[in-house]
């Protein structure tokens, strides 16, 4: 053990190809934790290439047989069984966008997530500069507010925030879904720390040339804060795709405002048998957007992610 | 430009909107929960602490407060323990760091309410992956371990529908989602520990690996810690898409797994009684803002301290 731990230590001076036990330990934990962290991905991806008997006797390995099943449903509608015989995966993967309207939850998720972002750096944006750079009466209350707002998770307070919507008559409506959201102190705060980097010069010096605040806002500071803005996207965009708590509050019976998470829960309420592979198709789908994105732009991510590290 | 009025033009909208969407309800949460209000009557009545009493004496709040915290006790120690123990492998070898990278960041990525989905039927108790993979290591050395011999003969758990393993259950799903994000933290955590350190704890004679890491590591990893720790218990008391994803009423058998956000749904919007909504709110917001502060001053005092 204690060459083990010798040749650890002295690592960064060793060929890279010396076979080392602890090297060799330490990449079977890794690969072990892999495996686990992988297994719902696996069994996603998997049940959704199957038939509902593969899925039932666990047969068939990760991609299934591909073998023609009857479908029963399109039995019951009466027609001949040669044109009822389906492929799994096509069957899976066309029940899952016509048994729900799929195509409109995602859109209303692309719909949802952009307007969040985009109002929520049209609210930020300015704020942040002038708590960054302009002096006023007041900033430092403003500045601490936007602390002490930090403090507070928007999903605790759901419950009041739902029923000033009800008393507006805004639940079921996109405004309900966006609104909450429309301002995020951790951007305010973010972006302020970020401006605070930008030296005054150019801002002077778009003055001279005549530029008026609102100007120098989009025009100067919005493309020095281009990094942190796709980072506070990537952030945004990240946990609103995802978040299933508050549309779930919000929306509570009209199907096409639905979210791509609602959409999901719907159809596991009414899943039979049968229902399995088509709803992992559904599963996959949802997932899958931010999982390519991921493994497209893998360093941006974790910098967006991890942002909230900055606090 | 001190001259300039633009200043309420771009400060005004977003004090506006944190005074409308964020203080506000809580005002409104703290009122509320002295009242007996529901949604659509006209009026409420002032009931003074009776929603607060409920809370700390009725026994399906107990179960709240029990499963709440039993799910944060297990998943913090061990979504930052493992994010700890990953971060240090991934650090320590030569290669396929960043493939071990992504892969553990991929559940942070992935809609929870979507792998929820497919881990229940992975728990399925006959269909599932988890017990028929559990089924086959039956004969071997395993039986050795009671547990498991138990398994065999009278059938493995059934996960998420026992009332002795749902909870854990459901923390175990916790972990798997969580342990990315922390390892991804004290990966930035590693890169910003200056390598002299090392050299110098090694001339002090800290010769083994262990040594190092209570040595230098650890300490200097203090203030990520910290807030490791503290978003990890604020997320964990923010369950609430698996719970209700496997047990969309009542929070699960004899309910084991009633956390909070899931009470205050149940609560405030499935029975419309706001007003022990309002109060669980309040209790939850303390909890989440006592343990922000309390961060915070850790963090400062550190930064004294190193």
């Amino acid at each position: 053990m204690s060459y083990a731990t010798q040749t650890s230590a002295q690592s960064g001076s060793l060929p890279a190809f010396r076979f080392s036990t602890a090297e060799t330990m330490k990449h079977v934990v890794l690969i072990v934790g892999c495996l686990i962290v992988l297994l719902p991905f696996y069994v996603m991806v998997s049940y959704s290439f199957k038939s509902p008997a593969e899925i039932m006797q666990n047969i068939g390995g990760f991609f299934g047989s591909q073998e023609a099943f009857r479908d029963d449903y399109c039995i019951k509608l009466g027609k001949d069984i040669a044109d009822c015989m389906v492929t799994p995966v096509i069957y899976n993967y066309t029940t899952a966008f016509e048994k729900a309207p799929l195509v409109r939850y995602l859109l209303n998720g692309v719909f949802v997530t952009a307007s969040i972002f985009f109002i929520q750096v049209l609210v930020a944006l300015p704020c942040a500069y002038a708590l960054a750079k302009l002096r006023f009466w007041g900033r430092d209350v403003v500045f601490g507010l936007v602390l002490f707002c930090l403090l507070i998770p928007v999903h605790a307070i759901a419950l009041p925030l739902y029923i000033m919507l009800a008393k507006l008559g805004l639940t079921n409506s996109y405004a309900a879904l966006i609104i909450p959201w429309s301002i995020s102190v951790f951007g305010i705060f973010l972006m302020r720390q970020f401006f605070m980097t930008v030296p005054d010069d150019l801002i002077d010096a778009a003055r001279m040339d005549g530029m008026n605040e609102f100007s120098i806002i989009w025009n100067v500071m919005l493309p020095t804060a281009v990094p942190a803005l796709l980072a506070f996207a990537i952030f945004s965009v990240v946990a609103h795709w995802n978040d299933y708590f508050w549309p779930r509050i919000v929306i509570t019976g009209d199907r096409s405002l639905f979210t791509p998470p609602l959409g999901l829960r719907e159809f596991k309420g009414d899943a039979d048998g049968d229902n399995f592979g088509p709803m992992m198709a559904t599963a996959t789908i949802i997932v899958a957007p931010l999982i390519v994105a991921f493994l497209i732009a893998q360093r941006r991510f974790i910098e967006g992610i991890t942002l909230s590290g900055m606090k | 430009m001190a001259r300039s009025k633009a200043h309420y033009w771009f400060v005004g909208p977003a004090l506006f909107l944190m005074v409308l969407i964020l203080l506000l309800p809580i005002g409104i949460a703290s009122l509320m929960s002295f009242t007996n209000y529901s949604l659509g009557n006209p009026g409420a009545e002032f009931v003074g602490l009776a929603n607060y009493e409920k809370i700390f004496t009725r026994s399906a709040y107990a179960k709240m407060f029990g499963a709440s915290f039993r799910y944060v006790f297990v998943v913090v120690p061990l979504s930052v323990g493992l994010g700890l123990g990953a971060a240090l492998l991934i650090n320590s070898i030569k290669r396929f760091g960043d493939v071990y990278k992504t892969i553990y960041f991929l559940p942070v990525m992935a809609a929870l309410i979507a792998m929820a989905t497919v881990w229940e039927f992975a728990f399925h108790p006959t269909i599932g992956i988890v017990n028929s993979t559990l089924e086959r290591g039956c004969g071997s050395f395993l039986e050795s371990w009671s547990w498991y011999a138990h398994g065999c003969k009278q059938g493995f758990p059934l996960w998420l529908t026992d009332r002795d393993y749902a909870i854990w259950t459901v923390a175990f799903i916790g972990v798997w989602q969580a342990f990315g994000f922390n390892m991804v933290l004290y990966l930035a955590g590693l890169t910003s520990v200056p390598r002299e350190l090392y050299h110098a704890a090694e001339m002090d004679g800290a010769k083994s690996a262990w040594e190092r890491f209570r040595l230098v590591t650890w300490p200097m990893l203090g203030p990520t810690t910290v807030f490791v720790v503290t978003i990890s218990v604020i997320r964990s008391f923010q369950v609430f898409d698996t719970v209700e994803a496997f047990y969309p009423q009542g929070g699960g058998p004899s309910k084991s797994v009633y956390v909070m956000m899931f009470a205050i749904y149940e609560k405030a919007i499935q029975q419309n009684l706001m007003g022990i909504g309002a109060a669980i709110t309040v209790v939850f917001l303390a909890f989440v803002m006592f343990l922000t502060l309390a961060q915070r001053w850790l963090v400062e005092r550190r930064v004294h301290y190193t």
